[in-house]
């Protein structure tokens, strides 16, 4: 369990410097060219750590199967909403709402053991522990002196 | 009302994507599974970019080349954000991850470290991050 949090840890604080880092990208040159050049670093990064760590193997694709290679449309899927979301709400209302409906989909996959993954069972305290964290982020969000900042 | 529609899907597909790349992962391999989103990600937004003609390449020049590498570090997030969620859940992944992100943009803000404009420190801040570890503490529970 110690391991996953402080991966989970080491995630959050990194897309927290992506953000603040491509907040600066986008500043200058629009949202589409900021996307292209986010995925497009974020592949030679991936592929470089892969060959570093796995070699040869990391060309082995034969248990691939085909919507595999759609799955980074989920990821412009991501920028489309955000970029309208936050032009109709404010950045912090759209932030809000965006953290809360990551927990709240969340909660639903991992009771349902969607794709395959491994199911955690629904619990009266999970949903607690959601509803507290959400309300923390409100708290934290709409609290005032807090940047209207996309991130 | 369309904002918030907007806002509520982009939170789904945040969540939809670390529960997809733990899935690919499952069959090819972690650094394989980023390798193949980010690369197909990658292609449809150079696509969209082509149609909408909103960027201005120029503008990668007047950028610190250290803002430019940000997407690099898309390769730890998913390897650990997959990693974690197939040690601990989605949902505690999830929490854990919001809570380091929202506390290092909050210290970042504070510092004003990376040329952002200097923050206040504020109480609200201090009682939602409160609030927001008592949640994941619940959630292990």
């Amino acid at each position: 369990m110690m391991l996953g949090l402080v991966l989970a840890v080491i995630a959050g604080s990194l897309v927290s410097l992506q953000n603040i880092f491509n907040s600066k990208v986008n500043e200058r040159a629009g949202s589409w060219a900021t996307t292209t050049l986010v995925l497009g670093m974020g592949f030679l990064a991936s592929l470089t750590f892969g060959l570093i760590f796995e070699g040869k193997e990391m060309f082995n694709l034969h248990n691939t199967q085909p919507w595999y290679w759609f799955s980074g449309l989920i990821g412009v899927g991501v920028v489309i909403c955000m970029v309208q979301g936050m032009k109709l709400l404010s950045p912090t209302y759209a932030i809000a709402i965006v953290l809360t409906s990551q927990l709240g989909f969340a909660l639903l996959w991992d009771s349902l053991g969607w794709l395959g993954l491994d199911k955690v069972p629904f619990t009266i305290s999970k949903l607690v522990g959601v509803l507290v964290i959400v309300g923390g982020i409100y708290v934290f969000k709409l609290g005032g002196g807090e940047k209207q900042r996309a991130s | 009302m369309r904002g918030i529609i907007f806002a509520l899907f982009g939170g789904a597909f945040i969540t939809l994507q670390g529960v997809v790349n733990a899935r690919i992962s499952q069959d090819i391999g972690t650094w394989q599974a980023a390798t193949i989103t980010q690369f197909t990600g990658f292609i449809a937004a150079l696509v969209i970019l082509m149609f909408v003609r909103d960027g201005k390449w120029q503008g990668f020049k007047q950028v610190n080349p250290l803002y430019l590498m940000g997407g690099a570090f898309a390769a730890i997030i998913i390897f650990s954000d997959v990693t974690a969620i197939q040690q601990i859940g989605v949902t505690l992944t999830i929490s854990a991850l919001l809570i380091a992100q929202l506390g290092l943009t909050f210290i970042i803000d504070i510092k004003g470290w990376f040329g952002v404009q200097k923050q206040k420190m504020r109480v609200p801040q201090f009682i939602g991050i409160g609030m927001m570890i008592a949640g994941v503490v619940i959630l292990g529970f």
